[in-house]
């Protein structure tokens, strides 16, 4: 399954680059806001979003030849 | 309204005219880019750039006049006031916010130009680069020199908009990192909307696409506006805050990206009736005209909106929940 991957990575970069954005971006840096209680639990919010994201990943992968 | 999606097709190469397209874009593109952060940096006072050191200076709005300052504590309050904005000043920083938000891009570029070819993937990259930047430098700019000369429907004053804290390299008002940002959210949310549910439309995926982008910035915006990161600072104005953050924000994340997915999706057909040219002069045309258009819309919302809260009898800024 890796191989297949790392030989079509390409084809997931998009899905990297949003990971990455929405995990450095909201999920790290929520461990860092001390003011805010239940800052950390608002992100149940974008589970969904996740999840699509996750879906079209997975679903790229099984068109993969 | 359009069918069930067909998926877009690569645009054939023409490299006489892709090689002159990219010259042009990416040099203008370069040349607004260099401009822009000459100003910000060395010469602050042309577009009054706030201040990251000495944030007593601040103004339209006043410190005291953003949302920022309600949720500091006292020791806060001190701790801003003596050391001023988070890694304001911090160039490590400030490289490496640049650099890993180019890589990002760069990848995503790279998907763009295999799938839809190099003036496709151009196209999006530069369009949205531009779009999104011209949009949020409006709306930054505006509160910079307009703030606290409005009410708003609820008769409390407008002080400001909004700014971003941070950026080494800037396109107008607006640092790179947020132009790519857009790019890559906006391709991988299109995208993904597009692979998650095959058979829907245009309008369906550009309306997927924007809600992925919305609901991811439900939770980022708080956090990055919080005290201890302040990325960038809200003023005071709004009669609606969710979550601590003027809800007219996530109505532009979903316009933005639901817009420019239309826009971008229509080239091929343009290019079909106009040639790549006249194709790409009018995308080019219909996004600096959308920016003006979305910030006339949101205007139009807040007051239309406002006025029907004040008509109800709200008095005052409502918070979602209370105590954000």
């Amino acid at each position: 399954m890796w191989k297949k991957i790392w030989k079509n990575r390409l084809e997931f970069y998009p899905y990297l680059a949003i990971y990455l954005f929405w995990f450095m971006g909201a999920f790290l840096n929520s461990f860092q806001v001390r003011n805010r209680p239940g800052i950390v639990a608002l992100g149940v919010v974008t589970i969904p979003s996740i999840a699509l994201i996750t879906l079209a990943a997975v679903r790229t992968f099984r068109e993969l030849p | 309204m359009s069918g069930p999606a067909e998926p877009i097709q690569p645009a054939v190469a023409r490299p006489s005219y892709d090689k002159k397209f990219g010259m042009v874009a990416y040099g203008l593109l370069f040349l607004a880019i260099l401009s822009s952060t000459y100003l910000h940096h060395f010469q602050p006072q042309v577009l009054r750039v706030p201040s990251n050191t000495d944030v007593s200076t601040w103004k339209h709005p006043a410190l005291q006049q953003t949302i920022l300052w309600d949720g500091l504590t006292e020791e806060g309050k001190t701790t801003l006031l003596s050391k001023g904005v988070p890694l304001g000043d911090s160039i490590p920083a400030l490289v490496f916010g640049d650099l890993f938000t180019i890589f990002l891009g760069w990848i995503c570029f790279l998907h763009a130009r295999r799938h839809y070819g190099f003036w496709m993937a151009s196209c999006f990259l530069v369009g949205s680069f531009v779009f999104t930047g011209l949009e949020e430098s409006l709306w930054i700019l505006s509160g910079r020199f307009f703030g606290g000369m409005i009410n708003n429907p609820l008769g409390e004053p407008v002080f400001g908009s909004y700014w971003f804290t941070r950026g080494g390299l800037w396109f107008l008002e607006t640092p790179i990192v947020a132009c790519l940002g857009w790019f890559f959210i906006a391709y991988s949310c299109v995208l993904t909307a597009g692979k998650a549910f095959p058979r829907m439309n245009l309008w369906g995926r550009a309306t997927v696409g924007g809600l992925i982008a919305m609901t991811i910035d439900l939770w980022m915006d708080p956090i990055q506006t919080s005290p201890e990161i302040m990325a960038w600072v809200w003023g005071k104005g709004d009669f609606l805050l969710l979550f601590g953050i003027p809800h007219y924000n996530f109505i532009g994340w979903f316009l933005l990206i639901f817009l420019f997915a239309i826009f971008w999706e229509k080239l091929p057909g343009m290019e079909a009736g106009r040639g790549r040219h006249g194709a790409t002069v009018r995308f080019f045309l219909i996004i600096l005209i959308a920016a003006f258009a979305v910030l006339f819309l949101i205007w139009c919302w807040l007051y239309v909106f406002g006025a029907v809260l004040a008509g109800i009898g709200i008095e005052s800024t409502i918070h979602v929940p209370k105590g954000w």
